[in-house]
């Protein structure tokens, strides 16, 4: 009778511990703000259209720093042979990726894993599939040095920058007299991709009032996506990504010689085999899909998902098979197709022509 | 008969409009901002993700202290309600009336990485009316006000293996749970049958400590030590002890994918006499003399598509000092539950379901046998951001007793709310 007793009283008592800890938070301190950062630590967040980009205090945004960077990203001098640019691999008539299946740099190289998308990359807490990178400022300077993507140095990438006199001319209205550094062009080409951000689809129409805007089949997608299709679990918030890594059990295209995705960073192996969750939008304009573009067609990728994903010691627990119906299947991706921007900024982004190029 | 059926396709036609523009949604899943078949099947039934996420302690799985905390968010409480128009006949006659069948006030939530609670309450309700001859009929309040959860749960105290639950809480050895069934009416017989004598109920909540656990590939346990008298204080100075075991073949949980088999024990003990007012189960006034009773049996559930074949079937035996029939040997009795369930139409909307529910007693107690044959259709209507209205229709036939059967029919239609 007293164990009982004791026993019911336990969670009595923390009960009454958390409604005076609510009492006095009501009282002293609101939730902190929902930002770029802390949405990663305190979880899903409903799907909505995103916020404005948030710019680093040590980048500021400027038009002739943005044009810069458009330049910069679109120009293959960047690379060893003068072949690769960064829109080689993020080509914005791909959805800002590539045809992959994996991406194919300088010489012919094939690596093994496919570009993530540019667009909306802004959002995104880590960069690259296993989120090395903190920022993309940080990450701009990775591929240009990698030898199988752009297959350069920081230092000879600096001198032909440097040698173009029109590059002098837009460095020096932008970060005025002194040299060429590899942090301007990187923050250059940052600043440039922030402004690669989808505000408009028929989905943010829809979540802003206008019911109209999607189809029937569209709205049940939406209801799948964020229930049985489990897919908010880790595809949630404005950003339709939650900016974590998940194992899915994607077969490993050389068996012996696995990718380690994000455990070759944190070395904890909880992470082997985890690589970062990707935005879904402008989902369809960029198969193939996952890491190593396995998966070629956003129908291949749902019926993945709907087996469970692939076999694998680490596979994520969010990873059951889902039952999904033929239609079920066709909501969804019809409603991915939903998330499709209608941002002529982004979505018609062209290529800037070599003849336009600085010279 | 016409004012009360007017009444319900009344209430039913606001539901069908009022839900185009429903929002509200449960408590877990408004925290995450997710639908409610992200954790069911079709609510109340779990599917697999949402067995992973209450064996998390109500964190998503392998997201620990990566979501919002109960002071980081609206304070998580819900409600859970059904109401609606019964009709019962037995023995030529027939009965009808409009009722809540049910009223759950609940909360959980996270305090901190790892650390969660479950609280649910249920308030009285002074119904059915007198009028009503169904399940509990003489009942008058239906629902006795009680605190029917109350636990705090302490997950990965070693990472996946080690989880425990303490305080009042549904034991594990309900992987068939009866607490989220969609029967809303038609109880698991067998959970409910305690002999002749005694007053263990195993589908009770109990008060105790409860370790789960799991280790791959797809082996879970559950370890308790319980009271074993519901949420009733007693005398019982020795609690009650049991273990589960299942595993799961493929992926998933064995809940909405992947093939489950699972056995359990249960051993307890009982008073036969009391010490002091409170009356002894069985009504002597001692309180020693503890006598032993114990449960074994195993469970199943095979999934193909959305197709749920699950079922429970076990054994009691109670000491003879609770077999009125015949004090000389012990009562034993088995029995169980089989039952199929499909889910359709996009995103679950529509749910069917059949269920068989027999009672084996021993062959000299003529009474207690029970065949039961179930059937429910359940509709979900919602926005696209909630799922949380059901309209409900379940029928069942019940066949008492071996010696003079007795026959009985009961047919629900209902609104079955949470929000």
């Amino acid at each position: 009778m007293r164990r009982t007793v004791c026993l019911a009283a336990l969670p009595v008592a923390l009960l009454a511990l958390a409604a005076v800890g609510v009492i006095g938070a009501l009282g002293q301190e609101k939730a902190p703000p929902i930002t770029r950062i802390n949405a990663q630590v305190l979880g899903p967040q409903p799907l909505g259209p995103l916020p404005p980009v948030m710019h680093p205090p040590g980048n500021p945004p400027s038009a002739a720093k943005i044009r810069l960077g458009k330049e910069l990203y679109f120009d293959t001098r960047l690379s060893a042979d003068g072949t690769i640019a960064c829109a080689t691999c993020h080509n914005p008539a791909l959805g800002w990726s590539d045809k992959g299946p994996t991406s194919e740099g300088i010489h012919g190289q094939l690596g093994g894993r496919r570009a993530p998308p540019v667009s909306n990359a802004a959002y995104s807490p880590l960069q690259f599939w296993d989120g090395r990178s903190p920022s993309l400022e940080d990450q701009a300077k990775g591929p240009i040095q990698n030898p199988v993507e752009m297959g350069n140095t920081h230092e000879a990438m600096i001198q032909t920058v440097s040698k173009i006199s029109a590059y002098q001319d837009e460095f020096k209205a932008v970060y005025g007299e002194g040299p060429i550094t590899v942090d301007q062009v990187a923050e250059a080409i940052a600043c440039f991709e922030r402004t690669v951000v989808t505000t408009d689809s028929r989905f943010d129409r829809y979540a802003r009032g206008d019911h109209g805007s999607l189809t029937r089949l569209e709205k049940e997608g939406l209801e799948i996506f964020n229930g049985k299709g489990h897919c908010t679990a880790c595809h949630w918030g404005p950003y339709f990504s939650d900016g974590r890594f998940h194992n899915l059990g994607v077969p490993h295209a050389d068996p012996k010689n696995p990718d380690a995705g994000r455990f070759a960073v944190t070395k904890d192996p909880r992470d082997r085999g985890a690589f970062k969750t990707p935005t879904v939008r402008d989902a369809s304009r960029r198969a193939p899909y996952l890491h190593d573009g396995s998966e070629k067609t956003l129908e291949s990728l749902i019926d993945f998902y709907d087996r469970g994903g692939g076999r694998d010691p680490n596979l994520d627990p969010l990873m059951v098979p889902l039952g999904l119906s033929a239609r079920e299947k066709a909501a969804l991706v019809a409603f991915i197709k939903a998330l499709d921007s209608l941002n002529p900024e982004v979505a018609d982004v062209k290529p800037i022509a070599a003849k336009d190029l600085p010279r | 008969m016409r004012k009360t059926l007017t009444t319900i396709l009344a209430v039913l036609a606001a539901v069908l409009v009022l839900s185009q523009a429903a929002l509200a949604i449960p408590a877990f899943a408004r925290k995450h901002a997710f639908n409610c078949n992200m954790c069911h099947v079709a609510y109340p039934k779990l599917n697999d993700f949402g067995q992973r996420f209450r064996d998390n302690g109500y964190q998503i799985p392998g997201q620990q202290g990566l979501e919002k905390t109960v002071f980081q968010s609206a304070f998580p409480v819900g409600v859970r309600t059904s109401a609606g128009y019964n009709l019962y006949g037995a023995g030529g006659q027939t009965a009808g009336g409009f009722h809540v069948f049910g009223l759950d006030l609940f909360s959980g939530g996270v305090v901190k990485k790892n650390v969660s609670y479950f609280f649910v309450y249920t308030p009285r309700i002074d119904d059915p009316a007198a009028d009503f001859n169904g399940p509990g009929a003489g009942d008058n309040p239906s629902q006795l006000a009680s605190v029917e959860s109350a636990a705090v749960v302490f997950s990965n105290i070693v990472r996946d293996k080690l989880n425990l639950r303490v305080g009042r809480f549904e034991p594990d050895f309900h992987l068939l749970s009866s607490r989220r069934s969609y029967y809303l009416l038609q109880p698991y017989e067998i959970y409910d049958f305690a002999g002749t004598r005694s007053s263990f109920d195993f589908a009770a909540n109990q008060i105790g400590l409860e370790a789960t656990g799991r280790f791959k590939p797809g082996l879970r346990y559950a370890l308790g030590y319980i009271n074993g008298t519901g949420g009733t204080p007693d005398n019982n100075k020795l609690n009650d002890l049991y273990l589960t075991l299942s595993k799961v073949f493929g992926k998933g949980e064995g809940q909405s994918a992947g093939q489950r088999i699972g056995a359990f024990g249960y051993l307890g003990w009982q008073p036969t006499s009391t010490l002091g007012s409170i009356v002894s189960p069985i009504g002597d006034l001692n309180g020693e003399g503890n006598k032993t009773f114990y449960r074994v049996g195993g469970d199943i559930s095979l999934n193909w598509r959305t197709f749920n074949l699950e079922g429970v079937a076990f054994y009691g035996s109670d000491d003879r000092a609770f077999n009125e029939i015949d004090p000389t040997r012990r009562y034993d009795f088995w029995g169980g539950v089989a039952e199929l369930d499909w889910a359709g139409c996009p995103d679950n909307r529509l749910v069917a379901s059949v269920m068989y529910n027999w009672i084996r007693p021993p062959s000299d107690d003529g009474i207690h046998r029970v065949d039961a044959y179930s059937a429910l259709a359940r509709y979900y209507v919602g926005s696209w951001s909630a799922v949380d209205i059901a309209i409900h229709a379940e029928y069942t036939h019940r066949v008492s007793g071996s010696v003079a059967k007795f026959k009985e029919n009961l047919v629900t239609l209902l609104i079955d709310l949470a929000f």
